[in-house]
C-alpha cells in the first residue's frame, strides 16, 4: 500500500479526474474549490500538483495557450494509473477507518 | 471578456515568486482568470486584491512551503542574524574585557540563525535538524540567563534584553517548525 493522500491532495486529484482532458491550472483551482465548497489559494493548487506529478500520481504536457491568457502556454495534468491506486486506497482507508462508528447527533446553536 | 492585465509590478513579483517551469503556464492561468471571472463579477479594484492575493500565496508557499510558522521563524532568525552579526562587530571593535567570549557567543548566534535560514530553503536535512535543535535550546537557556542579569544589573543594556528575547521565541519556533514538520498532511497547503 502506498502513502496515503491527504484532504487536499484527494481533492486536487478528484479534480484531475472529473475534468479528465480538460484539466489545467485554472479549472483544477475551480474542481477544488467546488470541490471543498470554499475558497483555495491558486499557490496551494500549484504546490499540491508539483508534489503529485513528483509522486508519479498525475502527468503534465503543455500545449498552446489563448487569447484571453495572452498567448501563454496552458499545462495540461492527467491521471496515472498509480494515481488512480492511490484514490482507490485513500477511499478504501476512509472507509476502513469509519466502520462501525456511530456519531452521535450533531448539536444544534 | 475583458482585455484588461493585472498591474504591471504584480506580475513582475508573481515571475519573481515562480519557478522557471510554471512562470508561462501560472501567469496565464491567473490572466485568463483575473480577465474572464474577476474583473467582470467584482471590478478591476478588487480583482487586483484577488491577484495580489495569490501572489503573495505563492510567494510564501514556494519560500516557506506554505506553513505560517516557517514565516516567523525566518523573520526571527533574520532579526537575530543581524542582532547576532552587530553583537559581533561591536565587540571587536570596542574590546571591552570578556570580549573574546562575547564574540564567540555572537558567532555562535550567527550560526544558529544561517542554519535556520538554510533549513528553511533545503529542508529534510537530519543532521541539521538536530543540530539546529540542541543550538537552539543552547541559546535560549543563554537567552534567559542574559535576561535574568539584565534585569538584575546596575545598568539597563535594552539590546541584551531584545537578542534575549529574540533568542528564546526562536527557539520556540524553531522546535514547532521541526518536529511539527513529521506530522504535516497535505491538508496544510491549503
Amino acid at each position: 500500500m502506498s502513502e496515503l493522500l491527504g484532504v487536499f491532495e484527494q481533492a486536487v486529484l478528484l479534480a484531475v479526474l472529473k475534468l479528465a482532458d480538460e484539466a489545467y491550472g485554472r479549472s483544477i483551482l475551480r474542481g477544488v474549490q467546488t470541490g471543498l465548497d470554499r475558497e483555495v489559494a491558486a499557490g496551494a493548487v500549484y504546490a499540491t500538483l508539483d508534489r503529485l506529478e513528483q509522486k508519479g500520481l498525475i502527468a503534465s504536457r503543455l500545449e498552446e495557450g489563448t487569447a484571453v491568457r495572452g498567448g501563454r502556454a496552458r499545462r495540461f495534468y492527467t491521471i496515472t494509473a498509480l494515481g488512480v491506486r492511490s484514490l482507490h486506497e485513500s477511499k478504501a482507508a476512509l472507509k476502513q477507518m469509519w466502520r462501525g462508528a456511530k456519531l452521535p447527533a450533531e448539536a444544534h446553536a | 471578456m475583458t482585455t484588461k492585465t493585472p498591474p504591471c509590478w504584480m506580475e513582475h513579483l508573481l515571475l519573481l515568486a515562480l519557478a522557471r517551469r510554471h512562470r508561462e503556464t501560472v501567469t496565464g492561468d491567473l490572466l485568463e482568470e483575473y480577465r474572464e471571472e474577476q474583473v467582470p463579477r467584482h471590478g478591476r479594484l478588487r480583482a487586483n486584491l484577488w491577484y495580489l492575493r495569490q501572489v503573495a500565496d505563492i510567494a510564501v508557499i514556494r519560500l516557506f512551503g506554505g506553513s505560517p510558522m516557517k514565516y516567523v521563524l525566518a523573520i526571527l532568525a533574520s532579526t537575530t542574524l543581524v542582532a547576532g552579526g552587530w553583537l559581533g562587530i561591536m565587540e571587536l571593535l570596542l574590546q571591552h574585557p570578556g570580549y573574546f567570549a562575547r564574540t564567540v557567543t555572537a558567532c555562535c548566534i550567527i550560526a544558529q540563525a544561517g542554519g535556520t535560514l538554510f533549513y528553511l530553503r533545503a529542508q529534510g536535512q537530519r543532521v541539521l535538524r538536530a543540530v539546529l535543535a540542541f543550538g537552539g535550546t543552547a541559546l535560549a537557556a543563554l537567552g534567559l540567563v542574559s535576561i535574568h542579569r539584565v534585569l538584575h544589573a546596575a545598568h539597563f543594556e535594552g539590546f541584551v534584553l531584545i537578542i534575549g528575547v529574540a533568542l528564546i521565541l526562536q527557539c520556540i519556533v524553531t522546535l514547532a517548525v521541526l518536529f511539527g514538520a513529521h506530522r504535516s498532511s497535505g491538508l496544510h497547503h491549503a
